[in-house]
């Protein structure tokens, strides 16, 4: 199954073009690096609030950074997809990315439950005021699993045989 | 000057830092690089955003204190930075995208301290994000982005 997978993927134009241009690599890899920084950045702030840090900036303030993490997220997403696709074998066969995927569905699954049953009832919380426990959980998990995401991605070519 | 760069490439802790095979060598260091990078920039962008009149919700007051956590990504990188030239010397020393970068950061660095002088300091005017304030936050942008893009390219020389 993911032996045709990874031949597929293989041999469309978007994965020669990964692997045979110079520049196209490169590129992608410094825009994961500036949406790593805009996501951290952005999304770390958020989650310092909601775990009750920085009480001077208001919470409704506060989530107005989400477009920006989005932004960031939505970086990574592109060009971790289009690095996929280039070399899906050296991926698919390591444990650090499955890893890394599965933090990443963590958060994922933190923010539809962070929004569905915290999110609006956030808004109208006194600016300055404390946060509920489950707010707290909500932001110690995000940030915590986009460390984790940060922290694997990066040990890619050092933990495992696979690249 | 090469002959310094060799003795240090040539000294235990370098050859440690490059041949060892722990985890705990040049992987964490190089690990420790990237999420130290996406605290100082990060936490700058946050401000530089805010500055340019996005998320205007958020009293630029409040974000005085993100700049210690900035401080903290900086030396993170200032450290680890260090290890990962010791590990490599001669070829990180005679590079001139090397030293492109050095300078990127220097320049990014000082734009930080210029901007929390002017939002923060005693002569910093209430409202904060004017017209010099935005420069720099445009100027930071910029910076930070080219010395990504320098440090990211360093793996191809």
């Amino acid at each position: 199954m993911s032996e045709s997978v990874v031949h597929l993927l293989k041999s469309t134009a978007i994965s020669h073009a990964m692997v045979n241009s110079i520049w196209l690599w490169p590129l992608c890899e410094t825009l994961h690096f500036i949406g790593l920084a805009l996501l951290i950045g952005s999304a770390g702030l958020l989650d310092l609030r909601l775990m009750g840090f920085l009480r001077r900036v208001p919470l409704a303030a506060a989530m107005q950074l989400r477009p920006w993490a989005a932004l960031g997220f939505v970086i990574n997403l592109v060009t971790g997809t289009l690095f996929f696709i280039g070399a899906p074998g050296q991926y698919i066969d390591s444990p650090v990315w499955w890893g890394k995927l599965a933090f990443l569905a963590v958060a994922m699954i933190n923010i539809a439950v962070f929004e569905t049953r915290q999110g609006r009832r956030l808004l109208m919380l006194a600016d300055g005021a404390d946060t509920p426990l489950g707010c707290k959980l909500a932001g110690a998990v995000s940030i915590t699993s986009w460390f984790a995401v940060m922290y694997l991605g990066r040990m890619l070519p050092f933990i495992g045989k696979a690249f | 000057m090469m002959e310094y760069l060799a003795a240090l490439e040539g000294s235990a802790f370098s050859t440690w830092l490059r041949e060892s095979s722990s985890i705990w060598a040049y992987p964490t260091v190089l690990t420790l690089h990237t999420v130290g990078l996406a605290v100082v920039v990060g936490a700058n962008w946050a401000i530089d955003l805010r500055v340019l009149g996005l998320a205007r919700a958020i009293p630029l007051d409040a974000l005085a204190s993100t700049f210690r956590i900035m401080w903290i990504g900086f030396w993170v990188n200032a450290v680890s930075g260090v290890m990962l030239f010791a590990a490599d010397p001669t070829t990180k020393g005679t590079t001139r995208l090397f030293m492109g970068k050095l300078v990127l950061i220097a320049a990014a660095v000082t734009v930080m301290i210029a901007t929390k002088r002017l939002l923060y300091g005693r002569a910093a005017r209430a409202g904060g994000a004017t017209r010099s304030a935005k420069a720099l936050a445009v100027a930071s942008l910029v910076l930070w982005v080219s010395a990504i893009a320098a440090g990211r390219l360093m793996a191809y020389i």
